[in-house]
């Protein structure tokens, strides 16, 4: 069967060139510029998908990116819109969700047991017997989605892009473009943007059976075209609305963030299909969606069709119908009110039903087809079919009418508060925020004039708002008859009046849901499902609320709307994930630690060598290896990731004082203090050293995860505080280099004048010097080991410095140790490290660090909490444990839990076996009753096996 | 700037522009320049010419620089003979040689254009000042040339750094590419160019982003050597 239809004025497709593909094994040829749907159905092929529950046939229903039933997969692509995605040569389709295809799939049986599946049916079911649960999870996770995720899908780049106008217009039918136009005229960048191929919105196909309407486009689009200030986007939808007019643009090259001055939406309505009983049929499709296959894309929607309408909207589809070659044998007015365009309709020898309903489509043998409608008078009053009297009328295709419901989720994301206007029976906007403006359909205008005229006032208003003149226009209300109707649902005793297309949800499953109590929209929602399929309710949402509202018997407006949220449609995860941008940061030897095999890690934001393996040396082997060249003679670590930060000014010490848990207003120039950072509540979030390099300046180090944190908690502080001072972070600007081990003062007294006796330099002091020429901080520290000495040195000069020491170290055998060493040598010294052996919760007293707390100073940062916490009792505390002498057993792992029985007692914090110690060292929270000296514990391992710990003093290194 | 006399390849232990890790490749020929080794060429002048005009990434950060911050920060740099915009987030010449980029109210950043000393002058103070401090820099620094620049700048960076959005003498302080930058427009040898700078930890991953996009734009890595004019 071929639909396609004579040429039409303005039609989307290319006729000189054919395009051939397949769709579920057969061969089907369609014009460049056809869309999936509009190809096949142009063929005759009816049934395009099955439905997601019930696997019913689907075919054509909005034509408008919203024929959720109708996705498909390429192979490559999986739930590609059928119904707006071009069709290429070549292709090689299928319909998702059906086994054996979509004319004779498998689970169609499911049907016909719908009766024992209705929403909400798995929320009750499968609990009892437990032991069956697994089984029925497998089947419910398989009914459940659509398509298949493929996993080798190819890596295409979607571009984020960033862009700036004044005005953004988001729609481009005639509202759009007439606002467009005003805006450009007065000289200000414009972009309009619209989800469709083309622009025009109804003006390209609403058409009434007239060709006025496709001239009018022409002339508005020459318009357009005309100024040069006008980026006109088609095939674009405006996803969200954010703060400050951020709205991204999805395309299918990628998102694009338009920022602009000020936003007029003009996005317009979705039409809304009345409910009646096999409304879902193949054949059964909205009025827009069959003015669509006609004049886009050349097809026409049936042979011998009804319109059911409950507006004038379905008048002019009708007239279309005819144009288009179709035998139109009824139009089905819900209302009793006559048309306006109701003679011209009759005229062409159509016979009209005023207060009539479709009581039901009736279905072909196998369901696959529209044979029939059964019509009936209509109770306006009670929203019943009166089934006294039925008529039937045999039709191949019924098209529908009912009404609108607006596109307003970005009013609603942008803050606007609206209102149901009964004059249009749709929710307008009362209160919108400033610098965005509503305009057509969205606004409640219908008529063609009226709809141009707001376009105008709405772009006048936006000039105004920038600040340019222009008329004060008054919003002009909708003049005519109601788009549409207050309630066009049509109960029926079989039910399968179809509310919800994407779910398959029926108006009996919203009774159900009142019933069970789930009668608030937003309740009501979750449990039906409504409006959580792919469409995400634009079909769906502005029935049930009515639905809802006759069930409560409240009016509308109390139901209310359920909440909108950015992406408005959705979007692919490559288009949200982008570029993808990994920053990240190298240190001046990064060159070098690749060079020598290191194996890096992240860090924060740093990439840090791990530790370096010898060829075919094992990770846990490399470390042991370092760990023992420290411990035994020197090694030196490239530490240049930590956060480092002066403090300047008369006020330094005091601005110390405040930020950090210690002393720093005695603190002698040339010594070093442990600081340590707690947040208002307590919990310790970093530490470090203060070393005082003059009366006004502290230079700090501090952990490489947390630097950039505590540098902004840093600046915000003294925003607060407004001392005299001034903050620099020197963290990129200075590397830093730790030499440790026994030989570390040796190698570089080689290379420095400084007196490195540790009598002129003790642990825990800072000297300024030059290590091998190169201007350097020294710093006396025992993180890794008794002796060591950490260097901060310009970091260009770095890799000169790190090699002088390897040269001087040769003859002692010096070596680089990574960042996993560091963590088990630190462990060997018993520190515990933030973020490592502490997290989110954890204060001071939990890991029995009250030597750093200075409580009597007048003010420190969580000092308050610190002062209620220490009257309670501890429910944790961090103890140093050991596993048995010679264990061979599942080691534990960092993280794996204490237990006594089944109570849990704490948890692993760090746990290594160090070489040096011969022992399986570690930290761990356990509750207060286990942290004495020679107290046992339990951990259990991953495969669920206990292993003994034993409570230790630290170090664990022997002095 | 002299004639650069180049090689190809780097010294390990030597001070290297912290670009040069992402740049290395057998093309590459480097420069020392203030005694940094920096990526001189990258291919034959007629095509790093060609690159300019569509879309050039050029690594500058051997130029010398010198940051200073504090409430006393201007009277200190006019004290020091040193010409500074009068508004914040502002740049301009002084000496004709060297760029002041004031950073808000109260910092500075000076970095000298070849033949300029302001950065060399004021290193040479040593005394500290109350109210003034030093803030060492040891920045990633580029220029980006061509047509297609403010391309690559709307995937890198949300602002509108277009000219007609952008004064001449405006610094901008924002992210690209996720991280924190500088950006102003300059003009170099008459060609309108930005400028980025970025801290030099973060300088190979810039890189490597910038000429990703400038190649996908029909442009790509240019030498210092090409500047030398």
């Amino acid at each position: 069967m071929n639909l396609r239809t004579t040429k039409q004025n303005g039609e989307w497709i290319n006729r000189t060139k054919r395009i051939n593909f397949s769709f579920e094994g057969e061969t089907f040829t369609a014009y460049e510029g056809d869309t999936i749907s509009s190809a096949l159905w142009a063929a005759g092929q009816k049934v395009l998908g099955r439905s997601f529950k019930y696997h019913r046939a689907r075919g054509v229903l909005s034509l408008a990116n919203h024929d959720v039933n109708i996705l498909v997969t390429d192979g490559v692509d999986t739930n590609m819109r059928a119904d707006v995605v071009l069709v290429k040569e070549g292709m090689v389709l299928n319909a998702v969700n059906t086994i054996g295809g979509v004319k004779k799939d498998k689970n169609s049986y499911i049907d016909s047991i719908s009766p024992l599946l209705p929403v909400g049916f798995y929320y009750k079911a499968f609990h009892t017997p437990r032991r069956l649960f697994p089984f029925w999870e497998k089947v419910i996770r398989k009914a459940a989605g659509l398509g298949i995720v493929n996993f080798d899908y190819p890596r295409i780049l979607k571009r984020k892009l960033h862009t700036h106008c004044d005005v953004l217009i988001i729609g481009a039918g005639p509202t759009g473009l007439t606002a467009a136009c005003i805006v450009a005229e007065a000289g200000l960048e414009v972009t309009i943007v619209d989800e469709n191929q083309q622009a025009g919105g109804s003006l390209g196909y609403n058409r009434g059976g007239s060709l006025a309407m496709a001239r009018q486009l022409t002339e508005l689009l020459d318009k357009v075209a005309g100024y040069s200030n006008i980026n006109l986007v088609t095939g674009a939808y405006a996803a969200g609305y954010y703060p400050d007019h951020l709205i991204p643009i999805v395309a299918n090259d990628g998102i694009t963030k338009v920022r602009a001055k000020t936003v007029i939406v003009a996005s317009g309505a979705f039409e809304q299909p009345p409910v009646f009983r096999y409304n879902d049929l193949p054949g059964v499709m909205l009025g827009s969606a069959a003015q669509r296959l006609i004049y886009r894309y050349g097809v026409k929607p049936f042979n011998n069709g009804v319109v059911v309408t409950a507006n004038d909207y379905g008048y002019r589809v009708a007239l279309d119908l005819i144009d288009a070659g179709t035998k139109v044998l009824a139009v089905v007015d819900l209302r009793t009110v006559a048309s306006p365009f109701s003679v011209e309709v009759a005229k062409r020898g159509v016979k009209i039903y005023p207060g009539h309903c479709v009581y039901e489509a009736l279905a072909s043998s196998d369901k696959s087809s529209v044979r029939g409608a059964i019509i009936c008078a209509y109770d306006e009053q009670k929203n019943v079919a009166i089934t006294s009297k039925k008529i039937t009328i045999e039709c191949d295709g019924i098209a529908m009418s009912a009404g609108w419901a607006p596109a307003g989720a970005l009013l609603y994301q942008a803050g606007t508060s609206m209102q149901f206007d009964y004059g249009v029976q749709q929710f307008v906007p009362s209160r919108i925020p400033d610098g965005i403006f509503a305009a057509g359909k969205v606004n409640g205008i219908y008529e063609l004039e009226q709809r141009i005229n707001d376009g105008t006032r709405a772009a006048n208003a936006a000039l105004r708002y920038l600040g340019l003149s222009a008329p004060d226009n008054a919003l002009q209300k909708h003049m005519g008859t109601s788009p549409s109707h207050a309630y066009p649902m049509v109960p029926h005793d079989k039910g399968k009046n179809f509310v919800d297309f994407d779910e398959d949800i029926q108006i009996k499953d919203f009774v159900n849901a009142a019933k069970e109590g789930f009668d608030n929209i937003e309740l009501m929602k979750r449990f039906t499902t409504v409006g959580m399929g792919p469409s995400q309710g634009k079909h769906s949402n502005m029935n049930a609320i009515r639905i809802l509202a006759k069930i409560r018997d409240l009016p509308v407006e109390k139901i209310g709307t359920t909440t909108s949220r950015p992406f408005f449609h959705p979007t692919p995860i490559g288009h949200l994930g982008g570029r993808g941008f990994h920053s990240h940061r190298l240190t001046a030897l990064h060159q070098w630690h690749a060079e020598h095999g290191a194996v890096f890690t992240d860090i924060g934001a740093w990439k840090r060598a791990a530790y370096y393996p010898a060829n075919g040396q094992s990770k846990e082997d490399a470390i042991q290896a370092e760990a023992m060249a420290v411990r035994n003679t020197v090694g030196i670590i490239d530490g240049s990731s930590f956060g480092k930060i002066e403090v300047h000014g008369a006020d330094a010490a005091e601005f110390l004082e405040r930020f950090f848990t210690g002393v720093y207003a005695t603190q002698k120039v040339g010594s070093c203090r442990y600081v340590m950072l707690l947040d208002e509540s307590g919990v310790i979030v970093d530490d470090g050293i203060a070393s005082r390099l003059a009366d006004d300046l502290f230079y700090l180090s501090i952990g490489t995860s947390n630097a950039a944190a505590v540098y902004r908690e840093m600046q915000r502080s003294q925003q607060m505080w407004q001392l005299d001072l001034g903050l620099v972070n020197v963290t990129g600007a200075l590397g830093a280099i730790n030499i440790a081990g026994p030989a570390a003062r040796e190698i570089l007294a080689t290379l420095t004048d400084l007196d490195l006796s540790y009598e002129s330099f003790p642990m825990s002091s800072v000297r300024e010097s030059k290590v091998a020429g190169v201007e350097a901080r020294l710093i006396r520290v025992a993180f890794v080991s008794d002796v060591g000495y950490e260097m901060h040195i310009p970091m260009a000069q770095l890799p000169e410095v790190w090699q002088a020491l390897l040269d001087a170290g040769k003859k002692h055998g010096i070596r680089p140790f990574g960042s996993d060493t560091q963590r088990l040598l630190r462990l060997e010294m018993g520190h515990a490290m933030p973020g490592v052996d502490t997290d989110g919760l954890t204060n001071p007293f939990e890991i029995g660090a009250e030597w750093a707390l200075k409580m009597n100073k007048p003010y420190f940062i969580g000092q308050r909490s610190l002062q209620i916490l220490e009257k309670k009792p501890l429910r944790k505390r961090l103890v140093a444990f050991v596993l048995a002498e010679n264990f061979k057993g599942e080691m534990p792992m960092d993280c794996n839990l204490v237990l006594e029985g089944r109570e849990i007692l704490g948890r692993i914090t760090s746990i290594a076996y160090s070489k040096f110690i011969d022992r399986s060292i570690g930290l761990a929270f356990v509750t207060p009753g286990k942290t004495a000296i020679g107290s046992q514990f339990q951990i259990r391992t991953d495969s669920g096996i206990s292993v003994t710990a034993t409570v230790v003093k630290t170090p664990f290194l022997k002095k | 700037m002299q004639a650069l006399s180049t090689k190809n390849s780097l010294k390990l232990d030597a001070q290297t522009s912290p670009v040069a890790l992402a740049q290395q490749g057998d093309d590459v020929q480097w420069a020392v320049v203030n005694n940094m080794q920096i990526a001189a060429t990258f291919s034959t002048p007629d095509v790093e010419q060609a690159r300019k005009k569509v879309l050039g990434v050029t690594d500058v950060s051997c130029f010398h620089r010198y940051g200073f911050k504090g409430p006393k920060a201007a009277q200190w740099a006019v004290d020091h003979e040193l010409a500074i915009p009068s508004n914040p987030n502002a740049w301009t010449l002084s000496d004709k040689k060297s760029l002041v980029l004031r950073l808000g109210g109260s910092e500075f950043v000076v970095e000298d254009q070849p033949g300029g000393d302001a950065c060399q002058k004021l290193a040479s103070v040593t005394a500290r000042s109350a109210g003034v401090y030093k803030v060492p820099r040891a920045d990633a620094a580029f220029i980006l040339s061509g047509s297609a620049v403010l391309n690559l700048f709307s995937e890198l960076c949300s602002l509108d750094l277009r000219p007609s959005s952008v004064l001449v003498s405006d610094v901008i302080m924002t992210q690209v590419a996720g991280i924190s930058a500088i950006v102003l427009r300059q003009t170099i040898a008459g060609e309108p160019v930005y400028r980025i700078w970025c801290d030099g930890t973060y300088g190979a991953y810039m890189w490597k982003t910038l000429i990703k996009i400038a190649v996908e734009l029909g442009g790509g890595a240019v030498g210092l050597a090409s500047y030398q004019h």
